[in-house]
């Protein structure tokens, strides 16, 4: 044996022994996969975070418009419900202030002056109590009553001394009954107190003896 | 055997030759290596030291300074935020809102990216103000002075609590600017333009209840009225907000503070709109016909004692305050107190009918003149002898009737003044209404032992004590309410932010005149309204039973101190026999046409009572007036 060869040996010995290259590749592996992964993630958190505070700004910016747009709506809303409005807009349609009111009972009587608007009948009306309503429609069921005090149409007593225009549906003869002691109809929208349709209809003269 | 191997050395000589060390060079002397030991000594100790004093310092920064350090960088991490409590609405009885707040931006310029220098270009600041000039409303002038006045200046408010569309129409302007800077047509003078969050108070209805209301201040405090009276329940909680930020953005992960703010109450009134909206038409329109200082109007419940209009001619657009009139920002309802005059006699009538001393039908006869203490005193007109039933004395208002009547409240003139003085305390007179509201007055009633030469005489017919609107509304409330006397009030309660309504405390009640008192009282007022020689017939609503009193006192001129024009008033309520609305109605100083209380009085509280009478749907009893008898033969 050479001492060459003796020298190769003495050096091999040192080497660890079997397959040393087979061993290495999962551990560099795994130490980029973590790596990798971890700056991939940090990534799409940084990037998802980013988005959020894309996503809630502009969710912000849009809350503040809604509301600003709701807050000028609101205010045109008020400013047309304001009662200075609505009284310019009543006179501009021809409207003009009611006088005292007149109640028409259940009983067919109206309690009250009932007189036209726009008349001032203070001068001469010295009787308190006005006389029953003529026998108009004395087979009526019975009419409203005054609605309680709450919410309140406008101008509730003028309307039920109105007679329904005759396009109505009428009940037929016989058939249900005007709702009678139950309660006061209501006007679908304003709540207000219609009065009930006669029961036998008869051809429709307005009757405006209440105005 | 050495020979064969000779050619396998192809250089023979030394073995490895390459191998060995660097021969030395020629000429020099062999380097001679120290001793490694000291050197690495040395660095050892180097090194130590220098460990030693990162640790020292290590230990400064992170234990004995750390708190300070900490504190420091707190300084600059955290920032904290003030998150304003949104301030409560105002409603009336209904819900409707009277006062309530939105949002609004005042608009800032910086002056000094303006100038010539900065822009590189001639008139920037009128290009501005021409610009914004049709935005913000305000005269091309007024807001080139303000963008001028101080160029160096970085910050001025060009305009206060602009509306959120606005700002809006500012951006879109700014965003053209910018476009055509970009594109090099010109410098972007809106650049320094900005807004500041603000909140503002808006009153929908405008001057409705304005005085009633009051005002908010610019640091969003109640300045005046309600707003100032409930400013507790109305303003809320400020709330904090502390964030970590870095680069002025906030950390997203950095820990967060909050506390949230309280948004204010909402305050119920006992108000009605509509009805106050009507009560403050018809008094405007009267005080303007009649060319008087001022006047008011107060709706009362007379069942509840809830103020339902509380209005006062001339009022004021509370949503713009830089434009109104300051003598007439109040609620001066409450806040002026004058002398009653006639409308005040019912508290003499009561007085006597309590006592026992006189029925509605006992005779008076009532001279022309009346000599007592210094003066000989008149009725209103000139007039024979009347001879009138204690009622006609109401009915006709005469003074003279009032003084006969007052004079059998006791033995001598002493005792009736003390016999009077405890009844006009126990209607409310000279005593805070119970209200709260600011800068109320409780009205003058001297004690009975002052009152000195003419007073004894003048009081029992409403001259010589004061007293403000509410106070003589709930007077007749407390007539209608069958002698008891129901404390006034404005609030029916507060709905918390947690949307909670909370009920006012109910007012107390105190009783002042019997049932029996209050209904001949109420008979007697009919009279007033409904007698052909009443002083209110004006009053007179058809259909229903109306109860009054008119009333003309002279007025003293808060200027003068003195006697000077009239006080015309009226108070009433309907329907007599069942009693629900008092109206009071008063005009200071009326100065064209009738001075009148029954004149110019009446037909308010007749347009004001039938609009309430509408609105709360009180239907007439139908019942037959008692006309009481006004004269005796």
């Amino acid at each position: 044996m050479t001492p060459a060869a003796r020298r190769g040996s003495r050096l091999a010995r040192l080497l660890p022994a079997g397959a040393v290259g087979a061993r290495r590749t999962p551990f560099v592996l795994l130490v980029v996969v973590l790596l990798g992964s971890g700056l991939i993630s940090l990534l799409l958190l940084n990037s998802s975070l980013n988005q959020g505070s894309f996503e809630l700004s502009r969710l912000q910016r849009k809350t503040t418009e809604l509301t600003d747009e709701q807050q000028a709506l609101q205010q045109d809303v008020d400013r047309l419900a304001a009662p200075d409005a609505l009284e310019r807009r009543a006179r501009d349609l021809g409207m003009i202030p009611g006088g005292s009111p007149a109640f028409l009972n259940p009983d067919g009587t109206v309690s009250g002056v009932p007189a036209p608007a726009g008349s001032d009948p203070s001068a001469d009306a010295a009787s308190y109590v006005a006389p029953a309503e003529p026998p108009r429609a004395p087979d009526a069921a019975p009419a409203a009553a005054p609605a309680p005090a709450g919410r309140r149409p406008p101008w509730p007593p003028r309307r039920p001394l109105r007679r329904p225009p005759p396009s109505r549906p009428c009940p037929s003869p016989g058939g249900r009954r005007a709702p009678g002691p139950r309660g006061p109809r209501r006007h679908p929208r304003s709540g207000a107190p219609v009065p009930a349709l006669p029961r036998s209809p008869r051809p429709g003269t307005p009757n405006r003896s209440g105005r | 055997m050495t020979a064969p191997r000779q050619p396998r050395r192809p250089v023979p000589g030394p073995a490895r030759p390459v191998a060995r060390p660097v021969r030395p060079r020629p000429g020099s002397q062999t380097l001679r290596l120290g001793s490694p030991r000291p050197r690495l000594r040395l660095i050892g100790v180097g090194l130590t030291l220098v460990l030693l004093v990162f640790t020292v310092r290590l230990l400064q920064v992170q234990a004995v300074d750390a708190d300070a350090y900490a504190a420091r960088a707190n300084l600059n991490r955290y920032i904290p935020v003030t998150l304003a409590a949104e301030r409560g609405a105002i409603t009336d009885r209904s819900g409707i809102d009277l006062a309530t707040t939105v949002d609004a931006y005042d608009i800032t310029a910086a002056p000094d990216l303006l100038t010539p220098e900065r822009i590189k270009a001639q008139g920037a600041a009128r290009q501005a103000a021409e610009l914004l000039s049709p935005v913000l409303r305000e005269p091309v002038e007024t807001l080139e002075q303000k963008l001028t006045a101080n160029p160096k200046s970085k910050y001025v408010v060009l305009a206060r609590r602009q509306t959120p569309q606005v700002w809006k129409k500012i951006t879109e302007l700014k965003k053209a600017q910018a476009d055509k800077a970009a594109r090099k047509q010109g410098a972007n003078v809106l650049a320094g333009v900005n807004r500041e969050s603000h909140s503002k108070r808006v009153y929908p209805n405008g001057e409705l209840a304005a005085g009633l209301l009051g005002f908010v201040s610019a640091d969003g405090q109640g300045g005046g009225g309600l707003e100032a009276q409930l400013n507790k329940q109305l303003a809320g909680k400020e709330g904090k907000r502390v964030y970590a930020q870095s680069g002025g953005r906030q950390v997203p992960t950095g820990d967060v503070k909050e506390q949230a703010a309280v948004p204010g109450s909402d305050v119920e009134l006992t108000i009605d709109r509509d009805i106050q909206w009507a009560a403050q038409n018809a008094i405007a329109r009267q005080v303007e016909q009649s060319g008087a200082d001022r006047g008011y109007v107060v709706v009362q419940d007379t069942r509840s004692g809830e103020i339902l209009s509380m209005a006062n001619a001339p009022g004021y657009n509370p949503n713009e305050l830089a434009r109104a009139d300051g003598s007439a920002m109040g609620n001066f309802a409450l806040q002026d107190a004058y002398e009653p005059g006639s409308v005040s006699k019912v508290m003499t009538m009561a007085a006597v009918l309590e006592e026992g001393v006189a029925t509605p039908s006992t005779r008076v006869e009532v001279p022309n003149r009346l000599p007592r203490a210094d003066r000989s005193f008149a009725d209103d007109v000139d007039h024979p002898t009347w001879h009138l039933t204690l009622n006609g004395v109401l009915a006709k208002s005469s003074n003279i009737g009032t003084i006969l009547a007052s004079e059998q409240l006791g033995k001598s003139r002493r005792q009736a003044n003390e016999v009077l003085y405890t009844y006009l305390r126990k209607f409310g007179i000279g005593r805070p209404s119970g209200l709260g509201f600011p800068g109320e007055t409780p009205g003058i009633l001297a004690k009975p032992q002052e009152w000195k030469s003419s007073r004894p005489y003048t009081i029992p017919f409403g001259q010589g004590l004061s007293l403000n609107a509410v106070q003589a509304a709930s007077v007749y409330s407390t007539i209608a309410a069958g002698g008891e006397r129901v404390q006034p009030s404005l609030v029916r309660g507060t709905k918390g932010p947690d949307g909670h309504f909370a009920a006012a405390p109910t007012p107390p009640r105190t009783r002042v005149i019997s049932q029996k008192t209050a209904r001949q009282l109420t008979e007697m007022l009919e009279s007033v309204v409904d007698d052909q020689e009443g002083t209110g017939t004006k009053a007179k609503i058809p259909g229903y039973r109306v109860a009054g009193k008119t009333g003309t006192s002279n007025r003293v001129d808060p200027q003068t101190g003195r006697y000077h024009g009239y006080t015309a008033s009226f108070a009433g309520f309907a329907p007599a026999d069942q009693p629900r609305i008092t109206v009071y109605c008063a005009i200071q100083n009326p100065t064209r046409g009738s001075y009148f209380g029954g004149q110019i009085c009446g037909p308010v509280f007749k347009q004001v009572m039938e609009f309430a009478l509408k609105t709360l749907q009180v239907p007439p009893s139908g019942s037959q007036p008692p006309r009481l008898p006004v004269s005796y033969e």
